[in-house]
């Protein structure tokens, strides 16, 4: 078969599922109904995400078109090794997130627009990370950044919820319409804005059915990434566009701040790969344009990298200080994915390979960590009495051992400890720049890790060694213990099977950030469907 | 292209640019945020309009106007294609700009709702007194 159907199936039947909520809110009026709705929808995007990742690790690179209008003239989504694992880690998560707010969410009137909001999110990221086509990548943005907005500004009579709503709306509509000024340039520069066509003309150099390029592709080109680029920092938080992540994402809902704090940023970061490694790859006509790029990226990767774990240090709100280590752990996963400097490392070496691998690892270590941790904040606030402040918290975890633990497990992954995943991850991006000759930046990595030190030891101390206050806390029911144990023991899992995790990433990697992957991307993409 | 029509284009170009300018200075300084909003559309309308130029079609001839990228034929013959295909505009920036459109209305109105909110909870607009307020 050309085409693979469950590509193509998820997004917008998922939309029905998300946006028919409402409606039913009229007619349904029991509050487990809607837990329940929600749970099932997302499951049914883990099962079929999980589909979608098991079909292309089997048999390669699977596209879809939407309305049988063949790639460059129709919109098509396309999934390759990367995307597919990006959007399976989206889709667990998302569940495991959907589970603990049944605990969350316990009002009737708020749950079906709360629940609207969430599938809208975990829609608009999976079809960002799905997504063969640039300008259907804005518009899944926008579906993503509107819920986003929404739901950051969920409790509306809170005057800083609406707030920081305000703020991350407007200058996040700013960084969509940049991106579109960017697609713009494509457009009139290629002719085209699928991914596959682009890569097509931009690699190949084959004239397509949409015609060949015109103008000054280089000048055009360096435009374009320019305003792509800043819309996809600013999505992921990166030095200087995080200053509205800190206000945001402790503002939202908790189950939401982990959503959008160990998830949403990722879409940024998969878009820069994409846009850096497949369309505007090393082997295209303009890969001179890239070194520019990519070092602009190291040298803001690292400086977000510090930025944040510096900010850490001085939080005195649980939640916001998680915020900050989410710019932190964000700018150590550009570090790594701005391997591809040619004085750094040259495709195929084990530099180039260790630290694009290295860095899909700790996007994964981050997701699961930092969705874990602020779950656990989401219960240790509830246990304190509505407190987010770090003094006032005064160590209630310790009186569940069981959320005690998890707290344990998640800042140990986060910070880089032996037995986790986030050692390991922070290793292989360690080893990569020592491998491509710029030891400087392995010693800088190194030192972000030693600063957010601080801050993981604050909240390690005020959630769990201080002596509590009461003897009284509120009990907390089974449903958001369990979600938090199966993140730790995913948590645990990347760590202990890191040997053969790192092997596989290797495998990916080298499947789709190289020659064969491009030729791949452009294959079953483009070619299939044109070149017979 | 005459000298009209260069000078036309040279125009259109510098008044892209002042917008995008006077556009974002609005969003980044001005301190009311139904300002900030309508800096916002501003905006986002240059940047349609920039879409709209990518699809600009000069007149093939003097005396026959580009076309809808309609065929009016039911069987076109050969040169029937060949005059659509030297005189039809291109018509996907127009899908495109349609589709940023109502993007765009979706995240005014959405916006706007929350200035609505902000007003109701703070009694002003100003953002510097927000700040404030929050301490």
């Amino acid at each position: 078969m050309v085409y693979l159907l469950s590509v193509g199936l998820l997004v917008p039947s998922l939309i029905g599922l998300a946006f028919v909520l409402p409606l039913i809110g009229i007619f349904v009026r029991n509050v487990k109904f809607f837990h329940a709705y929600a749970s099932l929808a997302s499951l049914y995007a883990l099962a079929t995400a999980a589909y979608n990742f098991h079909i292309v690790l089997s048999e390669g690179v699977k596209a879809y078109p939407f309305g049988g209008w063949w790639p460059p003239i129709g919109i098509s989504y396309e999934i390759d090794e990367v995307n597919a694992l990006i959007a399976l880690l989206t889709t667990s998560v998302m569940f495991l997130i959907t589970l603990y707010s049944a605990w969350y969410i316990k009002d009737l009137k708020s749950a079906p627009y709360y629940y609207t909001l969430l599938l809208g999110l975990e829609v608009g990221m999976l079809g960002c990370i799905y997504t063969g086509d640039a300008f259907n990548l804005f518009v899944m943005l926008e579906v993503m950044s509107i819920s986003a907005y929404a739901l950051v500004g969920f409790h509306r009579s809170k005057p800083e919820a609406v707030e920081a709503a305000i703020k991350y709306g407007l200058f996040g509509a700013v960084a969509t319409t940049l991106y579109f000024i960017g697609l713009v340039f494509v457009y009139g520069s290629f002719g085209t804005l699928n991914m596959a066509d682009l890569v097509n003309k931009v690699t190949f150099g084959i004239s397509s059915a949409s015609g060949t390029y015109y103008g000054q592709i280089h000048a055009a080109t360096a435009v374009a990434l320019a305003l792509s680029l800043w819309a996809f920092t600013f999505k992921s938080a990166v030095f200087p566009n995080h200053f509205w992540l800190p206000d945001a994402h402790p503002e939202a809902p908790t189950p939401v701040s982990a959503a959008l704090s160990g998830l949403v940023v990722n879409v940024g970061v998969y878009a820069i790969f994409r846009f850096l490694y497949t369309i505007f790859s090393p082997y295209s006509i303009v890969s001179e344009l890239r070194d520019v790029m990519l070092l602009a990226l190291l040298i803001l990767g690292l400086a977000s990298g510090f930025v944040g774990a510096f900010m850490m240090a001085v939080q005195d709100d649980i939640k916001r200080l998680l915020a900050y280590s989410t710019v932190s752990h964000i700018g150590l996963v550009l570090v790594g994915l701005s391997i591809g400097i040619s004085i750094a490392a040259h495709p195929n070496t084990p530099a180039y390979v260790n630290g694009l691998s290295g860095a899909l690892y700790h996007l994964i270590n981050h997701s699961l960590g930092k969705s874990l941790l602020f779950l656990a904040s989401g219960v240790v606030i509830f246990m304190a009495g509505n407190t987010r402040r770090l003094d006032e918290i005064g160590g209630v975890a310790r009186r569940n051992p069981l959320l005690g633990f998890t707290i344990i497990v998640g800042v140990l992954q986060l910070l880089g400890v032996p037995p986790f995943g986030g050692f390991f991850s922070k290793y292989l991006l360690y080893s990569s720049y020592v491998e491509a000759g710029m030891p400087y930046v392995s010693v800088m990595i190194n030192a972000i890790s030693a600063i957010s030190i601080l801050g993981y030891v604050r909240l390690l101390y005020a959630a769990l060694f201080k002596t509590p206050r009461t003897r009284e806390v509120p009990k907390v029911n089974l449903t958001p213990l369990t979600v938090l144990l199966a993140l730790a023991i995913l948590c645990i899992a990347t760590g202990v099977l890191s040997g053969s995790i790192t092997e596989w990433l290797r495998w990916i990697v080298g499947r789709t950030a190289s020659e064969q992957g491009i030729f791949n991307y452009w294959f079953y993409g483009y070619y299939l469907f044109w070149g017979r | 292209m005459s000298e009209v029509d260069t000078f036309m284009f040279n125009v259109f170009i510098f008044s892209m640019i002042l917008n995008t300018a006077i556009s974002l200075y609005g969003i980044f300084a001005r301190p009311t945020l139904i300002k900030k909003i309508i800096a916002l559309t501003i905006f986002s309308d240059t940047a349609n309009v920039l879409a709209i130029a990518v699809g600009y079609r000069a007149w093939p001839t003097v005396e026959r106007s580009p076309i809808p990228p309609v065929l009016t034929t039911s069987e076109p013959t050969a040169s029937d294609l060949t005059s659509f295909l030297q005189t039809a505009v291109d018509p996907l920036p127009q899908a495109l700009v349609l589709t940023a459109i109502v993007i765009g209305l979706a995240v005014t109105l959405f916006l706007v709702f929350l200035t609505l909110q902000v007003y109701r909870l703070y009694r002003t607009t100003d953002v510097r007194k927000i700040s404030r307020l929050r301490g």
